[in-house]
């Protein structure tokens, strides 16, 4: 029905008038009337095409057009051109939808944040039990994924351009042709999605004899067979880590969410985080090759070879069976094969004395990548330990069988696949050598190759189809507790991308029903009867659907299976060993044309755009390596190249490499970033190689890292203390070193006066951040900021708004890592505001630090006063300028991509060059905030609204959350609350800039019965001066 | 007895005898002549060699600031923490070297130095066209050139001031102050030698310039008169601006919180090193004219001799100051500074100090030595030492205090590119170009104040004790 709102007609001559044809009320007044009236009047009074005759046409075109998998799109009910203006939007106002991350390791739910019909920003969903609302490095970067420009764009067949009709007409041919299911074969990646598997079942019914085969380079399908083994059919384990006490973790990365949980993160940093002294917390062990970030917060870390984690957990049973007496543990530690280990014989006795003690109360946790029968024997441990129901979950879970890569590589060599379909990933890049996947691909028929690139695997096939991203295309998934979450769409496909299950549904023969019914009708026989609409709207509005986590299973342990896997084990050889590690910020390789991630240093090592051989300082003075000689790594008839980085921390005789780079001419941004080192990985070998050959090939290489120096030279800028002695001497951290005698300060200048109600301040917590790098991507995306590229960061010139300091203390082949999270620490006396000449930087009656980008003429003065040298300085136009052109000045090409322009935060201003930027507390969120203050208190009687509450981008991402934003007037706020805590210490207090950051000292928890338990805690050294004393046997770096 | 007594007076009389200042009893004309014949005879070839060349190594700086304007300050070798390098010493050096002219015409003046007479007018000019050099890097070292506007108290819409506590602004009004000032008494200083131009002028061309650049000037008494007054004020108002500008300069470290830059000691510190810098490129200028030019009889050895002395005194003040730095770093007990001035004479810039400490504190110290202060050759050589140690100086206070200050995990090196490098060594090239065209232009010895130190200059010649000169007025025992 149409609203009629004319003009009023008036009666009478009326007693007010302007002129004279509004006296004489003429029909000629009133139609300029109208005309004069707001634009779009005129549609009102039934104009040929209004807006809404124009969106209903536009939405019957839409959904009449197109034929096959054009058809196949989601129906656009929801997705409006915003060349009209939508109904319930506001322009400039963001709108949230709950949507999906699927992920390998369990979908991570996410709200994503949209303006304009733009997703710009993802958030975790709070509502979800698993995320609390934080979220994680990949999450964070993958929404750049989306706006990608160099994501393949069109359907090829051999190369050339074709349409979706032909591969429409292509997959029926396929369909039609495949009898049964013969020749007919699947590779996918491992996500949990109910709609797979529903039009798998589908598939398997039409074509019974098909081959789907599950193929992800870092899967977790060791650790299902140690579950299926030791307790019985599909069984997920998971550590309850809110209730252990003690904890062990073996070449595992728990704290790091992108490779565990946000539940398991979240779950330990609760026992983790001591605000009283004397309050109990629990203790980590860490044994492992490379630093993780778990080994990072250990209170003690034992560097063990990849070749004996096996040892090392039989050596740590035998001593759990005899205190615990457990017969199950003790006959699989008997069962699995003996194998030299160089570990200190000490650390593992007093380490499973701790654990025993603490039996009920303890869990180990063993790496996804170690073989089954290692995980068996850690799950023995476990279950000796008293974990099962107490400190270990099991949930019982549903997976449709599938086949290994293995299996599908052995049916292609024997000829019996004629169509391939692989579906993600990139095997010709990451399968294991040994199969020479490539190879393989070239004897089959027909291959079709869904891919968001168009890479090595692309060009092996004959068809490429342009994936599209879990952000424009319908779908669910399970995250790891079993919950079905909704995959909805946030945009149109930005190009030709199509979704994978709509080509298994074009395959299991229905054009229909397409998007979102799809998922609808698994949805249907999940959610069961009654209302489904309101169940679905429900369903899309919160994410997920509540209830349908995987069920509990108790854990019975089945001692002879257990023992019967363990006795599979198959010992290395020793000599030198290469372990391949993931990346911390490409993950197995699959971000690796993610800009932002390439440019996000890794944790520990701090190189950006490349990864490395990391090497011991032991063993590189050994063989003669220093960092950045190439070296050349052979095992048999495979041999890789890489630069050698000297890690502090590193197992000695082992080298660590991360996967996923080294790609050559696939995508510009992964393009000879760092060494590919799948090449040397094989079936049997996936955690590492033995007897590697490590020769100098005599060249060097130059890598781009953000942090040249180690150590902290002697000040106090971490601080740290033991539990013991954060319990005798509460103030440790604000008494530590030269803050222990500074004379009263005294400013010279008058400040503006701080008049708000609101005082922004943050604090972060040592003691529970791992420097898993989720906050610096998380500002990244909120913030615009730039990438610069390997040649900028090189040159000192990265751009990071927050960065992950990462200092080494204690001896350098087996030092503590200490992270600390620097942004702009909003001194109310900020030393940037009394230098800059032109006011382009001062301070707000809230306690921000402000900078004006149009002010600024980029003097830079104010980033060298900067204590903490968190200002950032636009260089060049990295905004405008391709990245290799920059040095061309005015002859580069100008502008940047379409699509990358859609990623940018409407509300923070893109930096020209020659401004200064930094961290801003996020004030476009402050003040979103605010304007929601002032609309509330408008439309309120009363005079006062609360404020309400801001997270930081950083806070909101951060997974342990340790990053805390708020009202430090408000002595309510969590942020008041920190920063009275007796662990609250200011950076280089005695310069009297009274920053709004502060610290929360971190926290160890020695056993001191441990050997080298006393160099724990004692990054700072214990003395009244800080860590002078521990000065000259600091690590100095690399 | 009295012989006996008279014969050593003698010989004091002798030794005592104040040197003459112009030597070889060179007369009024002479020195008219000689020093006004440089800018009238045709340019020798050496000056157009000398000229092409420095012009264009002029060109090479501008083509670099071109460069640098159109494609950002990522073209220097700048990063973070290093936010500034060469721009910022190149500028402080060549303010630095600014020092000397205004010095020698004004303090000296107020002192009564008669010496300065005859290299006054060369020192000015090329404290003028130091101050050009110097002016470039302020300004082109910013992100927005074209915003830089934003510095002048210019009222706007914005109703946006410039920060007055921002040493940086402070730095805009004493360099432009002092660049003003200087102007107006390097002209002033002009007027007469440029109507002595004008009147031997024989082309129509000369004669109708130097007759508007000499305002008039007549000789008469009262014009004198003014004139006096007038330079006298100049001199006045210059005398605080040689010691504000570098103290200035200095506040912009000393100012600061950085460990190496956060030092009282910077404002004299800073001037000593001005002055010491500032003689040292006076010479290594002015020995080289005085051998082409034939002015050996104007600018004496008395005259290299007694700025070497300057040389040495500001060199040994330089000298304590380095060592002051450290003593205070030390007894401050402050652990960041401890680090900063341990890092500089023995971290990675290590050798930029020593070489500062060789070319700055240990060079000088051969001048306490007269052959040296009177060997030409050794005075240029102990010279350009002092130059290079100069800009050091102002390279290691900045570079290696900026490169690790607070969080190690922000310490980087600065590294610098072509475009730094031509960028400063073109800016000799401007010098240079400059100087060569004073030379050419105008009279490169102040004509008028050099003959008024003549002893037939002297009104009271012979009449009276109070102005004889004491060696004269022992010869006759009158005390």
């Amino acid at each position: 029905m149409k609203r009629v709102l004319p003009h009023p007609v008036r009666e009478t001559r009326p007693a007010l008038w302007r002129s004279l044809d509004e006296l004489s009320s003429s029909p000629d007044f009133a139609a300029k009337l109208e005309r004069e009236f707001p634009q779009g009047a005129s549609e009102w009074n039934g104009g040929e095409l209004s807006r809404r005759n124009f969106l209903q046409l536009m939405g019957g075109s839409m959904a009449l057009a197109g034929i096959g998998l054009t058809g196949c799109r989601r129906p656009e009910a929801y997705l409006v051109a915003f060349t009209q203006g939508a109904e319930w939007t506001i322009p400039g106002k963001f709108l949230y939808y709950a949507t999906t991350m699927p992920r390998r390791n369990g979908a991570m739910p996410l709200i994503a944040t949209t303006s304009d019909g733009r997703p710009t920003k993802l958030e975790g969903n709070p509502l979800h039990p698993i995320s609390n609302g934080a979220t994680d490095t990949f999450a964070q970067a993958s929404v750049l994924e989306l706006y990608d420009p160099n994501r393949s764009k069109t359907i090829k067949v051999g190369g050339v351009k074709t349409d979706a009709a032909a591969l429409g007409a292509k997959l029926d041919e396929i369909a039609a042709s495949a009898h049964g299911g013969e020749g007919l074969a699947f590779l996918v990646e491992h996500v949990d999605s109910p709609t797979r598997d529903r039009l798998l079942g589908q598939l398997r019914e039409k074509f019974p004899n098909l081959l789907w085969a599950e193929y992800e380079p870092l899967g977790t399908g060791e650790t299902t067979a140690a579950t299926a083994a030791c307790f019985g059919g599909k069984v997920s384990v998971i550590p309850d880590f809110s209730r252990a006490d003690k904890v062990l973790a073996v070449d595992s990365d728990f704290l790091n969410a992108s490779f565990s949980g946000l539940d398991q993160v979240r779950g330990f940093m609760a026992r983790r985080r001591v605000s009283e002294p004397g309050q109990a917390m629990n203790r980590l062990y860490v044994a492992e090759t490379h630093y993780s970030s778990t080994g990072g917060l250990a209170d003690h870390r034992l560097r063990i070879k990849p070749s004996e984690t096996g040892a090392f957990l039989r050596a740590l049973g035998k001593q759990v069976a005899a205190m615990t007496g457990n017969g199950g543990l003790a006959s699989v530690v008997a069962a699995f094969p003996d194998s030299p280990l160089s570990a200190d014989p000490e650390w593992i006795a007093e380490c499973a004395k701790d654990l025993a003690a603490s039996a009920g109360k303890s869990v180990i946790v063993v790496g996804d990548q170690q073989p089954a029968a290692v995980q068996a024997l850690g799950l023995a441990i476990n279950t000796a330990l008293g974990a099962p129901g107490r400190t270990l979950r099991g949930l019982r879970t549903e997976a449709p069988p599938a086949a290994t890569i293995g299996e599908l590589a052995a049916a292609m060599q024997a000829g019996r696949v004629q169509n391939l379909f692989i579906l993600g990933g990139n095997p010709v890049y990451n399968a294991p050598a040994d199969l020479r996947f490539g190879d393989l691909l070239s004897g089959v028929p027909v291959t079709v190759r869904l891919g968001s690139y168009e890479d090595e695997t692309s060009a092996a096939c004959q068809w490429h189809v342009p994936q599209a991203h879990y952000l424009e295309s319908w779908g669910d998934a399970r995250s790891a507790d079993g919950t079905i979450c909704a995959v909805q769409p946030m945009i149109l496909p930005l190009w030709d991308g199509v979704a994978e299950v709509e080509i298994l549904n074009r395959l299991a023969g229905k054009e229909e029903p397409i998007g979102p019914q799809l998922v609808r009708e698994t949805f249907a026989r999940i959610a069961g009867g009654g209302d489904l609409e309101a169940k679905w709207t429900e369903f899309l509005r919160q994410g997920f659907l509540p209830g349908t986590g995987w069920p509990e299973t108790p854990l019975a342990f089945n001692a002879a299976a257990a023992a019967a896997l363990a006795a599979q084990y198959q010992p290395s050889a020793g000599g030198m060993e290469v372990a391949f590690i993931p990346s911390s910020t490409l993950d197995d390789g699959r971000y690796a044309n993610n800009g932002w991630l390439q440019e996000t240093p890794d944790f520990a090592t701090k190189i950006t755009w490349d990864n490395a051989a990391l090497i011991s300082p032991s063993t590189a003075k050994e063989l003669g390596v220093a960092t950045g000689d190439m070296v050349q790594l052979s095992a048999g008839d495979r041999a890789i190249e890489a630069a050698a980085l000297i890690a502090p921390g590193q197992a000695d005789g082992a080298v660590s490499i991360a996967l996923g780079y080294g790609r050559v001419k696939v995508t510009p941004v992964a393009d000879k970033a760092g060494f590919n080192a799948y090449p040397l990985r094989t079936t049997g070998e996936m955690t590492h190689v033995s007897n590697v050959a490590l020769k100098r090939t005599g060249a060097e290489y130059k890598f781009a890292e953000t942090q040249t120096h180690q150590s902290m030279e002697g000040r106090d800028l971490v601080r740290e203390a033991t539990a013991e002695r954060y319990a005798e001497e509460p103030t440790f951290a604000q008494t530590m070193g030269m803050d222990g005698h500074i004379p009263p300060n005294v400013s010279l200048f008058t400040h503006p006066p701080l008049t708000s109600p609101e005082q922004w301040g943050m604090t972060v917590d040592l003691s529970t951040c791992t420097g898993c790098n989720a906050c610096v991507v998380a500002c990244q995306a909120e913030n615009n900021v730039p990438i610069v590229g390997k040649d900028q960061v090189s040159r000192g010139r990265n751009m990071a708004w927050i960065r992950m300091d990462r200092y080494f203390a204690g001896d350098e082949n087996d030092p503590e890592m200490l992270s600390q999270a620097i942004m702009c620490q909003h001194c109310e006396n900020a030393p940037c505001e009394t230098v800059c000449p032109v006011n382009a930087t001062v301070h707000s009656d809230d306690g921000l630090n402000l900078m004006a980008y149009n002010r600024c003429i980029g003097t830079r003065y104010c980033a060298n006063n900067c204590p903490w040298k968190v200002r950032r300085f636009n260089f060049f136009d990295y905004n405008q300028r391709p990245l290799d052109q920059l040095y061309l000045g005015p002859l580069a090409k100008k502008g940047m991509a379409d699509s990358l322009k859609m990623s940018k935060n409407p509300n923070v201003t893109v930096r020209m060059r020659g401004v200064m930027e930094k961290c801003t507390y996020c004030i476009q969120r402050i003040e979103e905030a605010r304007i929601t203050q002032t609309v509330q208190a408008g439309a309120s009687d009363k005079s006062l609204v609360p404020f309400p509450e801001v997270k930081s981008a950083c806070q909101q991402a951060c997974p342990s959350q340790s990053i805390v934003f708020g009202n430090i007037r408000d002595p309510e706020s969590r942020v008041a609350k920190l920063k009275s805590e007796p662990r609250n210490y200011e950076m280089l207090k005695y310069l009297n800039v009274t920053p709004r950051t502060t610290y929360l000292a971190r926290i160890k928890n020695p056993n001191m019965a441990m050997p080298g338990a006393d160099k724990v805690g004692r990054a700072n050294g214990y003395g009244h001066h800080g860590g002078e004393a521990e000065h000259a046997s600091e690590a100095h770096g690399t | 007895m009295a012989d006996a007594i008279m014969q050593s007076r003698e010989a004091a009389a002798e030794r005592l005898k104040r040197a003459p200042l112009v030597t070889n009893n060179r007369s009024m004309s002479w020195i008219t002549n000689h020093v006004a014949s440089c800018t009238e005879k045709a340019a020798p070839t050496w000056w157009w060699i000398a000229f092409t060349l420095s012009s264009s190594l002029a060109l090479v700086s501008v083509f670099c600031i071109g460069y640098l304007i159109s494609t950002g300050v990522g073209v220097w070798g700048l990063n973070h923490p290093v936010g500034w390098a060469w721009d910022i010493t190149n500028f402080v050096f060549w303010i630095g070297i600014g020092h000397a002219g205004t010095l020698i015409s004004a303090i000296l003046f107020l002192t009564r130095q008669k010496w300065r007479t005859s290299i006054n007018r060369a020192a000015e000019a090329m404290t003028l066209f130091a101050v050009v050099c110097a002016g470039i890097f302020p300004a082109v070292h910013v992100g927005r050139i074209w915003m830089v506007w934003f510095l002048a108290p210019v009222p706007n819409s914005n109703a946006i001031w410039q920060n007055f506590r921002s040493p940086l602004l402070w730095d805009v009004f004493a360099v432009s102050t002092y660049f003003t000032v200087s102007v107006l008494f390097w002209y002033t200083g002009l007027v007469p030698d440029l109507a002595t131009l004008r009147d031997r002028a024989t082309s129509k061309l000369r004669k109708f310039f130097y007759g508007i650049a000499a305002l008039g000037w007549r000789g008469g008494n009262r014009q004198w008169k003014h004139y006096e007054m007038a330079y006298l004020i100049l001199a006045g108002l210059s005398t605080p601006l040689v010691l504000s500008v570098h103290s200035v300069v200095s506040f912009d470290f000393a100012t600061s919180v950085i460990p190496g830059w956060h030092t009282t000691i910077f404002p004299p510190y800073f001037v000593a090193g001005a002055i010491f810098g500032g003689f040292a490129m006076v010479l290594t200028i002015m020995l080289p004219a005085r051998a082409i030019f034939g002015l050996h009889d104007l600018i004496t050895d008395d005259h290299v001799d007694k700025m070497c002395k300057i040389i040495l005194l500001t060199g040994s003040i330089v000298g304590y100051a380095y060592a002051m730095e450290f003593f205070i770093a030390w007894y401050g007990g402050n652990m960041y500074e401890q680090y900063a001035f341990i890092n500089r004479a023995t971290g990675p810039y290590w050798w930029a100090y020593w070489t500062m400490i060789f070319c700055n504190v240990v060079a000088p110290q051969l001048f306490w030595f007269r052959f040296f202060r009177r060997h030409v050759l050794w005075v240029f050589i102990v010279c350009m030492f002092v130059n290079t140690g100069m800009w050091f100086e102002r390279f290691v206070i900045i570079v290696t205090s900026l490169h690790r200050d607070f969080l190690p995990s922000s310490w980087n090196m600065f590294y610098p590119t072509w475009v730094d490098i031509w960028t400063f060594v073109g800016t000799f090239g401007i010098f240079l170009a400059l100087f060569l065209l004073f030379i050419r232009w105008l009279p490169m010895i102040c004509i008028f104040e050099v003959k008024a130190v003549l002893p037939e200059a002297d009104p009271h010649h012979g009449h009276d004790g109070h102005d004889r000169e004491p060696a004269a007025a022992l010869k006759e025992g009158v005390h």
